[in-house]
């Protein structure tokens, strides 16, 4: 994770697009300027940070789905909980199942766990549409083919 | 104009006309319209009062939801119904020239077109 650039997931661990689930490596930084302000002697990953973790899960598993031919933006965020702090330096592993896929929208269940316990959890929806540009759209495909995206995965056959 | 809304004649029935209709026929004077459906759904999602959402409703124009709260109305309303209104080909037939926004955005056309979709997946 590079915390400042929100790039929350850093390895692909599975993905089923066909079932409409996914597995991410999340390894939190030992250090980082938002452990600055979050909290002075007192160290520990925003909630919102969590929140957007779960987010990029999901969107991941939703941009596979689609062989990216559309993107997901977050539109809403439901009953999230943070259920623990989440310290420098700890691994996380982020899970998301697709619970409906809407014409125009996407809904997961997501969650991030650490060393098997549940750290977080929420329902999660996108409006999903067209790649507002091909920077963007060349840019995540690359960024898939980084954290470990199958190739099958990154376009329409 | 609710050019195209059919009301189930089920949803009119008044309460003592049950006794003269079989069983199966009183269980479907208990199930609620299309239209009572989503205008529960809308009011539920948007807080708009129910008694202002009538099929003559244009979402836009007459209850001010916006795009966001209309994917939640369509999630809801998926679930309801058990179906995937197809909102990205609705769009593509509006910015075509297709068809009027009115097909879709007024209530009464809307829930024809949620109609056309559940007897479609049922067939």
């Amino acid at each position: 994770m590079i915390l400042e650039y929100f790039q929350m997931i850093d390895r692909i661990e599975s993905l089923d697009p066909s079932a409409g689930t996914i597995r991410t490596h999340c390894q939190v930084p030992a250090e980082s300027p938002v452990f600055v302000g979050h909290f002075p002697g007192f160290a520990r990953l925003p909630g919102a940070l969590m929140i957007e973790t779960m987010a990029q899960t999901g969107g991941w598993l939703i941009l596979a789905a689609r062989r990216f031919a559309s993107m997901p933006f977050l539109t809403r965020v439901e009953s999230a909980k943070m259920r623990r702090f989440v310290e420098p330096g700890e691994t996380l592993e982020g899970t998301a199942s697709l619970t409906h896929d809407g014409s125009g929208y996407a809904v997961v269940e997501a969650a991030i766990s650490t060393a098997g316990k549940k750290v977080a959890s929420a329902e999660i929806r996108y409006a999903v549409g067209p790649f507002p540009n091909d920077t963007i759209r060349a840019a995540m495909i690359a960024k898939a083919r980084e954290i470990g995206f199958a190739e099958e995965f990154l376009h329409v056959p | 104009m609710a050019r195209r809304f059919n009301v189930r004649a089920g949803s009119l029935a008044a309460p003592g006309l049950r006794m003269l209709v079989p069983p199966h026929a009183t269980r479907g004077c208990l199930m609620p319209s299309t239209f009572e459906t989503v205008a529960d759904i809308i009011a539920d999602t948007c807080d708009i009062e129910r008694d202002k959402i009538t099929p003559e409703s244009h979402a836009i124009n007459d209850l001010g939801i916006d795009s966001l709260d209309f994917l939640d109305i369509a999630f809801a309303t998926d679930k309801a119904f058990g179906i995937k209104m197809p909102l990205e080909q609705w769009t593509q037939d509006v910015n075509d020239g297709k068809v009027p926004t009115d097909e879709y955005f007024v209530l009464g056309n809307l829930c024809a077109n949620i109609d056309k979709l559940v007897a479609a997946k049922s067939a």
